[in-house]
Order: structure tokens, then C-alpha cells, then sequence
């Protein structure tokens, strides 16, 4: 940061969810769904407690689901109208895009209906969220694979630090095709035997940078680069650190996305035997699936562990043997493809 | 706010490869749309602007073997952002101290609609280049990869204002302090995707585009790429670089009004254009040339004109658009028009407003004598997206 910016805290005022588990609920920390299936679509909660049944029948399910977790995260905060609404998607809405693509399949380039193309853009939520909430604020859209979601928070971040905003509603969806499952299956990426199974994401939460005893913990740090070495990560880990006035020595555990797959589970275990030895660490792709913007759940479950003050026992790694009883800091690492990370670091209140 | 500094600019468009080509043909006033020769599309009464290569003519160019699954969008990145690197002097290790953000909506959509008919029975290898590019991450990632390594990689995407807000991203980077330099900007091809999407809200011209005039029918969709380097006064010096322009003010603000229709009154648009004002502290007054988003469709042209009207009351600087010369190049349009901007400002000329010829009720009159009647100083360019994701921004000339 700037040498004469002074440094504005950031904190989580609440998230909630659709996702595989039991949607709009911590249920998850008490009695978590375990699945054995490879592909698992998430668990819509009845829309129409929401939303007119005009609307249940014209939106998607991407955009019903990113809806009803943005109004709850208003209702609970009281905010009608973020300074902010960042959205991050990998895919977007990629059951409308496949099928105004199988619509051009079938009709050829004629008699094509415009409905599918309409939501087919990937900042549809973030619009419709707008449009919805009539709220005129900032207002845009991450599309970068697995980092879309932890883009929405640096994006925010930098914002609040700037004094240009002081709340954001930022969240993560992506959904999840038969056919798209099965490309990404035979690609590697979602599937294996073994693996925790493919899921779907929608996670919505506020950015405040108000204090408040309700705020679920503060967000003291976001950063995110190129994996070109271990040393690359611990650089940008170390000037985090210095810049939220902590050292590795505050961080309970570190939160990461391995799901079972060995293509993904490497990059993980290099950075953490070179950066994270002998640290609790703990995962949660086991419990929400894995999908690009799955990291927005892994924020959310480790907000509202430290929110409760627990971690609960099937939240550990089983490759770790550290424990935390009493979480103060838990710091995520997400990664793409091993080519790029992000560090974030969020902080009990 | 602080001095950011543009000291690089690449673009690749229907009217040109590079800067001095695109200079040359809106000086001569020709337009890029043309009948169609790329992509295989039905629909050949439909003027596009293209890019006047193929997909094998930019391999070509960029020295890289034949690869099907290199998606247009990435070529003609590659190409704009070469222009950009070498003007701004960077490469190599450079780069690793340089986030790189781009935008893109379609991305490579022009390679998955090509295979997307076979895809449930392909083998592993072509599933494996599918998904690497029907993600927009792909596109970024195939574009920065030609290069070497940036510091980090980032992908907007808000359709139609997807470059700016990508720019705007950039900005805030370098005012946080994150880099003393970033690259920011977009690329988009065509695709048979969206030119059928655009086709069944009817709001393709079947004549090449007509902005602001009375008998416009709607836009040509074009295709290209632009980006700039943005640099802070520190690094400038330090660098010894030489400035093309000044970026001065950027704004954001959402239309929240409909998923593809623009509000009557312009809200979102007037609201950005205000805040990018506010932050260049500049009057209305300040601005000698505005290129407006000015797609062509009748609800874009009259809601943009209302909005434009709100901040600049009866005293309206020129204004034009430019997507009379290349189509509208959707999530790369922001970047690209940006760089038609700095050369009416290093060239002291306006854009005019091709194809106009008739003035719409209540609406402005564009540009159409390219001698400034005033120096140009500060010029202001719009871009607007689906959704009402509204973004304008200001360059301004570079005093030394």
C-alpha cells in the first residue's frame, strides 16, 4: 500500500449459501451431507419464498440461487443498497449458453429464440442483482476460473482502502452440465474415482467497512499472482502479513482446495511442506464439491468458523496433524491449475 | 486523484493492425465493415467488421506453429498487446512485476461452437482443449503466456463495457499501491454465438451502422483488440519513458434497469460520466471530444444522447462514434476506442461519425468535420454492457 493511505479494515458482515449442502444454512458445521456421487447439483431452497413465480419461472437456476443469497445477506445487514455488487463466475451461466448452443446445433442458424442468449453472459448476476436491488453503485464481473471469486474481494478491497466504498456484496456462482461435467471429466478436472465429487456454487456475502459485533471476521488480507515458485508465494504471504501487522505465528490453520485430485493436490502439498509445515490445516471441497468458484465457499466456511470459534473435526486435513481449538486467524490458499494462487487471510473479531 | 500515465497502446481492429494503420483510416475516413469473409456464419447480409486476417495469417505473424484450439480472441490479443509491450518497453522479466488484467465475455465460444456438435463423444485430448477455451481465464492466460510471466493474471468480464472496467481495475491497482505498472484491455472475436444472440433481439443493422442518425436499425458487431500500459509518475521517471497521455478519471456506476435495454433517461450512463468527472476534476467544459458508446440500435443512441445531455447541458462538446468505423467490438470495444482517443489527442483530429446523415429527434449531432475547433485536451469515451454495466473514462493530453 501507499506509504500515506492509511490502511481501512475490512470485515465480513455475513454470507450465505446454495451449494450441495443444506442451502441458506450452517447446518453443514453440525451434519454435513456426504456425497458418493461424482457429480452433485446443488440443493435449491423453494425459490418462490422469494421471488414472484414469474420470476422462479423466467431466471435460471445460476441466477435464482445468486439471488436468494444476495437478499438474505441484505435482509440480515439491513443494506438495501451496496456501494458495490462484484460478482465472480468461471463458466456463468453455462446452462443457458449450452442451450442456445444446442438450439444452433438443431435449427441451424435460424428461428433461434433470444431468452437463452439473454442470461448467457457471465455478468448476468451481477446485473440482475443490480437491476433487482435497484442499486446504481459499482457494479462489475471476474470471469478467471478458479480465482473469479477471490478477484471480487480484491477488487472490493482495494475500493475500501481507496475510500471510494464502504459496503459490497460480492459473491461466487458457478452451476454445473451434464456435458460440461463430462468434458472436464475426461480432461481430468472433476470425476475421479476417489476425488471429492463436482458441485455448484452460489455464495453471497457483504463487505462492511464498519465495525460491529455481528460481523462474521474481518478480511485483513487479499492477495493473488503467478506460482512460479514457492519463494514467489511466501514473498506476497510475508508483505500480507507485515501489511496487517501479523506474523505466520498468528495463523490458527491454512484452508486449502485440495479435493482428492492428485493434479491438484500437488501444488498444494509443495506449498505446503516449503511454506506451512507442521500447521492445522483444513479443507472443505469434501463438503461443497469442487467447481471454479468453489474458493467462495471455502471463505465462508472458514468465516463462520471463526465467527463460532470452532473448527469442527471434519474440517481437518487428514494429512494434518496440528489441531486449533480456538481459530484466530485462518488463512485460504487457492490455486489455478498450479500456475496461479491467492492468499486470503481473514481474522477473528 | 494521482498521475497514472499511458505509456503504451496497442490495437487490432477492422480499420487496421496497429496504430499507424488505424490512424491512417480514420483520418481517411474508411470504414472497416464489410460483407463477411471469416467467420461461417449463414447470415452473410449481415456487415461485420472483421479483422482483415485469418486465424492462421496472426499465427503467422506471431511466429507460432499451427494450433486449431488457438482461439481468435487470443491471436488478435497477442497482436494488440505486442504493440503495446514494445512501445512501453517491457518484455521478459520486466513483465514480472506487471499485473495483467484483460476482458473478454465470448472468449474462445469460436472454438467451442466449432466442436461443440462432436463434443460428447471426443477423446480426452480434445476435451482437455475444450475446456481450455471456453473459459474466459483461457483467453487471458493464452495471451499473457506468448509473453512471459506477469505478476498476476486477471479476466473482466461485463460484456460490452468489459475493457474499461478491466482498465478501471488496473487503475485502482496502481492507486492502492499493488504495481507502479499494469497492462490492462480486451480482446473479442466474432462468433456465430452471440452474432445469432444479437440477431434474435433484432438489433443488427443489415446496413453498415448508422449511430446517432435518425434512420439507424441497429449495429454491426465487429471484433479486435486493444491495450494499454498504465504507469505511475514515479515509474515514468524512473523509466524514462515517454508518456502517450494522461489517464485523468474513470467512472462506474449500474444502469439497474433492464438485462438488455438501456434506461430512457441514461441513468447509469450519466452516472458515470459524472464520477469520472469528479475524479479528473474536471467541468463538462473541460472536455473537447467525447466518443460515445453509440452503438446504432435506436434504445443505445437515444438514451446515451439524454445522458450526455444531463452532464453537458446545451453546450455539447464534439462527439462521435467510432463503431461506424469498426462495428461494435463488445468486450473489447472500451480499450480499443480508448486508443482511438489517444490519437486524436497525439494528433489533434477528431474521429467523425461515418455513415450520418439525417439528425434524430432530440438527439446530438455528431462530429463530422475532423478539425478541432479547440485544442483537444481532454476527451471522454463511454462504454456500456448488458445489464447496465456503465463505464466512461477520461485521457488527457500528456504535457511535459
Amino acid at each position: 500500500m501507499m506509504h500515506d493511505m492509511k490502511r481501512q479494515q475490512v470485515f465480513i458482515q455475513a454470507a450465505e449459501q446454495i451449494s450441495i449442502q443444506q442451502p441458506l444454512s450452517e447446518q453443514w458445521m453440525e451434519e454435513p451431507i456426504r456425497y458418493q456421487d461424482l457429480l452433485v447439483k446443488a440443493i435449491n431452497p423453494p425459490f418462490r419464498d422469494y421471488m414472484s413465480p414469474g420470476e422462479v419461472r423466467r431466471m435460471g437456476n445460476l441466477m435464482k440461487r445468486a439471488l436468494v443469497t444476495a437478499l438474505k445477506v441484505l435482509e440480515e445487514t439491513g443494506i438495501e443498497h451496496p456501494d458495490a455488487i462484484i460478482t465472480g463466475t468461471s463458466i456463468g451461466s453455462l446452462d443457458y449458453t449450452e442451450k442456445f448452443l444446442d438450439a444452433m446445433v438443431e435449427n441451424g442458424e435460424e428461428a433461434l429464440s433470444p431468452t437463452y442468449f439473454m442470461q448467457s453472459t457471465h455478468n448476468t448476476v451481477g446485473a440482475t442483482l443490480g437491476i433487482y436491488t435497484k442499486t446504481h453503485g459499482y457494479n462489475t464481473t471476474y470471469s478467471h476460473g478458479d480465482l473469479s471469486f477471490d478477484l471480487t474481494l480484491l477488487d472490493a478491497w482495494m475500493q475500501m482502502q481507496l475510500g471510494k466504498i464502504r459496503t459490497a456484496l460480492v459473491g461466487g456462482q458457478d452451476e454445473m452440465s451434464e456435458l460440461y461435467f463430462s468434458l472436464l471429466q475426461k480432461a481430468g478436472y472433476v470425476g475421479l474415482e476417489g476425488m471429492d465429487p463436482c458441485g455448484e456454487v452460489a455464495m453471497s456475502m457483504m463487505l462492511n467497512c464498519a465495525e460491529s459485533p455481528e460481523n462474521l471476521c474481518e478480511l485483513a488480507g487479499i492477495s493473488v499472482g503467478l506460482l512460479s515458485s514457492a519463494d514467489q508465494l511466501k514473498d506476497n504471504l510475508t508483505k500480507m502479513l507485515d501489511e496487517a501487522g501479523m506474523t505466520m505465528d498468528d495463523i490458527s490453520a491454512v484452508m486449502t482446495g485440495v479435493s482428492g485430485n492428485p493434479a491438484n493436490d500437488q501444488t498444494y502439498r509443495k506449498i505446503i511442506d516449503a511454506v506451512f509445515q507442521h500447521m492445522p490445516l483444513l479443507h472443505y471441497k469434501h463438503l461443497f464439491g469442487e467447481n471454479y468458484t468453489v474458493s467462495a465457499l471455502g471463505v465462508y466456511a472458514a468465516a463462520h468458523c471463526l465467527k463460532k470459534g470452532v473448527v469442527p473435526s471434519f474440517l481437518y486435513d487428514g494429512q494434518s496433524q496440528a489441531r486449533c481449538d480456538q481459530p484466530k486467524a485462518i488463512l485460504l490458499l487457492n490455486h489455478m491449475k498450479g500456475k496461479e494462487f491467492s492468499l486470503i487471510l481473514l481474522k477473528k473479531i | 486523484m494521482e498521475s497514472i500515465y499511458v505509456t503504451g497502446a496497442g490495437v487490432v481492429s477492422a480499420i487496421g493492425v496497429g496504430k499507424s494503420e488505424t490512424l491512417a483510416s480514420l483520418r481517411k475516413e474508411e470504414s472497416g465493415i464489410r460483407q463477411m469473409k471469416y467467420l461461417p456464419s449463414i447470415h452473410r447480409d449481415l456487415p461485420v467488421g472483421e479483422v482483415q486476417l485469418s486465424n492462421e495469417e496472426m499465427m503467422q505473424m506471431l511466429g507460432v506453429s499451427h494450433n486449431p484450439f488457438l482461439t481468435r480472441t487470443a491471436l488478435m490479443g497477442r497482436l494488440a498487446l505486442r504493440e503495446a509491450l514494445e512501445q512501453a518497453g517491457l518484455a521478459g522479466d520486466k513483465l514480472n512485476e506487471v499485473p495483467f488484467i484483460s476482458a473478454t465475455t465470448v472468449g474462445g465460444m469460436d472454438r467451442r461452437e466449432l466442436f461443440y456438435a462432436k463434443e460428447k463423444e471426443c477423446d480426452s485430448i480434445h476435451a482437455h482443449a475444450l475446456i481450455s477455451t471456453h473459459n474466459c481465464a483461457d483467453c487471458t492466460e493464452m495471451i499473457a503466456d506468448y509473453f512471459g510471466r506477469f505478476a498476476s493474471l486477471s479476466t473482466v468480464s461485463t460484456a460490452c463495457s468489459s475493457a474499461t472496467n478491466a482498465l478501471i481495475t488496473g487503475a485502482n491497482m496502481l492507486r492502492c499501491g499493488m504495481a507502479e505498472m499494469v497492462v490492462v484491455g480486451g480482446a473479442e472475436c466474432l462468433t456465430m454465438f452471440h452474432l445469432n444472440g444479437f440477431n434474435t433481439l433484432m438489433i443488427l443493422d443489415h446496413q453498415p451502422c448508422r449511430p446517432f442518425d435518425r434512420d439507424r436499425a441497429g449495429l454491426n458487431l465487429g471484433e479486435g483488440a486493444g491495450y494499454l500500459v498504465l504507469e505511475i509518475a514515479a515509474s515514468v521517471k524512473k523509466r524514462g519513458v515517454q508518456p502517450l497521455c494522461q489517464l485523468s478519471g474513470y467512472g462506474n456506476a449500474c444502469d439497474a434497469f433492464h438485462q438488455t435495454a438501456s434506461s430512457p433517461e441514461g441513468e447509469g450512463a450519466f452516472l458515470a460520466m459524472q464520477e469520472a468527472l469528479s475524479l479528473a476534476g474536471l467541468q463538462p467544459s473541460d472536455i473537447q471530444y467525447i466518443n460515445a458508446h453509440g452503438t446504432g440500435t435506436p434504445n443505445n443512441d437515444e438514451s446515451e444522447s439524454f445522458a450526455i445531455r444531463r452532464v453537458f447541458g446545451d453546450h455539447l462538446p464534439p462527439i462521435s462514434s467510432t463503431k461506424s468505423f469498426t462495428g461494435h467490438t463488445t468486450s473489447a470495444s472500451g480499450s480499443i476506442e480508448a486508443v482511438f482517443c489517444i490519437l486524436a489527442i497525439q494528433n489533434q483530429f477528431l474521429p467523425v461519425n461515418v455513415n450520418w446523415h439525417t439528425p434524430m429527434e432530440s438527439g446530438i449531432i455528431p462530429v463530422m468535420d475532423p478539425h478541432p475547433q479547440t485544442e483537444i485536451k481532454h476527451v471522454l469515451s463511454n462504454a456500456f454492457g448488458f445489464g447496465g454495466n456503465d463505464s466512461s473514462l477520461i485521457l488527457s493530453k500528456y504535457d511535459a
